[in-house]
């Protein structure tokens, strides 16, 4: 059932870690991502929509270092990026284009790299119905950075080593249908092509290996098997639904996935390479005012592809909850506490034919979330403090940072990343990459 | 003697009403019949609207800042609860970024905030009505109201062309004010000027109506300044493209439009 650490982990990830990226076809995906964007932009650039076309972005500057001595990585720079966005949009009374895209050049990596975020067309032709197609980020769930029903891809590697929050969501290429009825709403979204999150590969950040029980990254295990993806056909693709409604100002849901797990945690031989099993999941969420703030419950129950729970390589299945509560507690001062509990079941039958008992996640993971967030000077200092701690598996993690908006264009900032705990807790692995960045964007 | 008794009440009041009459004929003495008709002129005018509207804010050092939004309103009933919606269109960086109200008088309000770049809907507390709307020195409660059973209302002064208020929060402890005084013009209706009070008995923050216009019938500010006298820094709002009575269907108040914002009624970029 599982990998060991990797499904010892922390509440808005199944495991952040897998092998290897891909290099092969790198650099033809890039081509061709260039040539949708071009083509995309020339769409847009149609005499008949051409002074209809909304043109922003920025530039941003970004720069972090980790702290902590990382044995088996060559380089302390974690973060050393330029990245351009390109945001161009035309809102029609019908239908809205929208293309978004990251121009990067990445100083740890060397390398440039073309990633869009959003090529989409939307519809809204009808009363009943809202049409998003295209390439897309998606966000659904009550958690503050804890996902158990939003299985939309994730950025790992982005969250941990400073970019903008914003990049922890990666975009997927798929249709979002929203259905309005006055007695409830549905959201459909396909994904055609499976997409998994960006995970830890070991490049810049290493993680641990349960298999031989130690830290290991691209450098000092290159010989790591490539995780394999579900090939591609139509039922490999993902389907996830919401079905939603507000009742007095309570929002309610209702969630379903049906899918493969969004890193790749299952292996059909001890030394195979990884790959993604198949995972539906099931939950609900209620969310509203509370003692004048916001409180939210939500649950999901993960159906893993190993029913009985006797493979040590493939996911069991889980419940997962979630409580939480945020409120102003001073003027421009807002608190918001979490409590998030995963536990897995057939969790005997998981130890006794894991080949590493003792790297198995605990059978009940609890966290506590804490996020405070203080805005000063009219609201351009922002500082802030997120924190995760588990109170079983002894491990934290910790995202204080600072930010200034110089003017209505520039904002600056400097945080930190700071993980803690034993190596095989998910976040105690990641304790070399604790780490320091700053960062400058230009907007416009 | 007990008819006497029995008229005299009311020969006080004809009376009353007869002295009252030659002097000013529009006069108000009822504190709440004011306050009531200042909130309907101030907030509720038409039965729903929409503006464009740029702020300008600018600090101690004299450095300013802009916002840009469409604000769309409907009222469920009037002097009652409403409904808002918000879109930004600068600074870039909140471009797109959608705030829906719906407002409870006498109970906390709804609201909801949607980031487009992550695709999240946030659900924001409403118990920080005083905190700075979008870092301007409006709060919340200057642009959606605020309620009026929270204060008690006492009529100062009826000068030639105002009514002047004194307003004392029930709850003492539930805001950064002591009191505040407002003026309410006498012609329109509308609150024109409010000093805020602190404990001390300072006045630390004003906000004035700088213009008004009739806008189809209706009058209405145009143009207002919000004023941090400890600091030194104000924001002034200007008001265009306002338009009341559009027939806004209630639909257009609910999270559809946080992810897709109707341009239909949105459209005065």
């Amino acid at each position: 059932m599982s990998l060991g650490v990797c499904d010892a982990l922390a509440s808005w990830s199944r495991c952040a870690l897998s092998r290897r990226a891909e290099k092969p076809g790198r650099m033809r995906a890039m081509a061709a991502r260039l040539v949708t964007a071009s083509s995309i932009v020339a769409a847009f650039a149609t005499p008949a929509s051409a002074q209809d076309v909304e043109l922003h972005g920025f530039v941003d500057f970004g720069a972090g270092a980790r702290v902590v001595d990382d044995p088996l990585q060559p380089d302390d720079l974690l973060l050393s990026e330029a990245r351009f966005q390109l945001d161009l949009a035309h809102y029609g009374e019908r239908a809205e284009l929208a293309l978004k895209t990251d121009f990067t050049w990445d100083g740890v990596a060397d390398r440039a790299d073309v990633d869009v975020r959003q090529a989409t067309i939307d519809l809204r032709a009808w009363d009943w119905l809202d049409v998003r197609a295209g390439r897309q980020v998606l966000t659904w769930g009550t958690g503050d950075l804890v996902f158990l029903n939003d299985l939309f891809p994730k950025d790992f590697v982005s969250f941990f080593i400073g970019r903008d929050d914003e990049y922890l969501k990666a975009p997927a290429n798929a249709l979002r249908l929203t259905f309005y009825t006055p007695l409830v709403n549905l959201d459909v979204v396909a994904t055609p092509v499976f997409e998994p999150d960006r995970s830890i590969t070991g490049e810049r950040i290493s993680f641990f290996d349960p298999g031989s029980g130690q830290l290991v990254s691209a450098y000092s295990a290159p010989d790591m098997p490539e995780p394999e993806r579900p090939a591609r056909t139509l039922r490999n693709g993902e389907l996830a639904a919401r079905l939603f409604r507000t009742v007095a100002g309570y929002e309610l849901a209702l969630y379903g996935y049906a899918g493969f797990t969004k890193q790749p945690t299952a292996r059909d031989e001890p030394d195979g390479p990884p790959r993604h099993s198949r995972l539906g999941v099931y939950g609900a969420s209620a969310r509203g005012t509370l003692l004048g703030g916001i409180g939210y419950v939500e649950t999901a129950y993960y159906d893993g592809a190993d029913d009985v729970g006797d493979s040590p390589f493939v996911l069991n299945s889980q419940w997962r909850g979630l409580a939480g509560y945020e409120r102003e507690l001073l003027p421009d001062f807002t608190g918001g506490f979490q409590y998030y509990v995963e536990h897995v079941l057939d969790y005997d039958r998981l130890v006794a034919g894991s080949p590493a008992p003792d790297f198995e996640p605990s059978k009940t993971r609890h966290v506590v979330t804490t996020r405070l967030t203080y805005r000063l000077l009219q609201q351009t200092l922002t500082a802030s403090l997120f924190g995760f701690v588990s109170p079983n598996d002894g491990d934290v993690h910790l995202r204080p940072g600072v930010s200034y908006d110089w003017s209505d264009a520039l904002r600056l900032t400097a945080g930190a990343n700071v993980m803690l705990g034993d190596d095989p807790t998910f976040f105690g692995q990641l304790e070399p990459a604790t780490n320091v960045y700053l960062r400058a964007r230009y907007s416009f | 003697m007990r008819r006497h008794l029995y008229s005299t009440p009311l020969a006080g009041l004809l009376a009353a009403a007869a002295s009252a009459a030659p002097t000013s004929a529009q006069d108000l003495t009822s504190v709440t019949q004011i306050v009531e008709r200042a909130n309907l002129a101030a907030y509720y005018a038409g039965d729903d609207g929409r503006a464009r509207v740029h702020m300008t804010i600018t600090d101690a050092q004299g450095r300013e800042r802009a916002r840009d939004f469409v604000i769309l309103r409907r009222d469920v009933t009037d002097g009652g609860d409403q409904d808002y919606v918000v879109l930004f269109s600068r600074p870039a960086d909140v471009r797109n970024t959608v705030f829906l109200v719906k407002k409870h008088v006498g109970s906390d309000d709804d609201r909801w905030l949607y980031l487009p770049g992550l695709d999240l809907v946030r659900r924001i507390a409403a118990g920080d009505k005083r905190t700075s709307f979008v870092g301007s020195h409006f709060v919340y409660e200057d642009v959606s109201g605020r309620g009026l059973s929270e204060d008690r209302h006492e009529l100062l002064e009826t000068t030639a062309t105002h009514y002047v208020l004194e307003n004392t929060p029930v709850d003492s402890g539930a805001q950064e004010f002591a009191h505040w005084t407002v003026w309410i013009d006498k012609a329109t209706l509308l609150p024109t000027r409010m000093d805020y009070v602190d404990e001390a008995g300072e006045v630390y923050r004003r906000i004035e109506a700088l213009e008004v216009e009739d806008v189809g019938g209706q009058p209405t500010v145009t143009r207002m300044r919000a004023s941090d006298l400890r600091s030194g820094g104000q924001t002034v709002s200007e008001f265009s493209d306002i338009e009341y009575d559009l027939g806004i269907p209630e639909d257009v108040f609910t999270e559809r439009t946080l992810r897709n914002p109707p341009r239909r009624w949105l459209s005065v970029r």
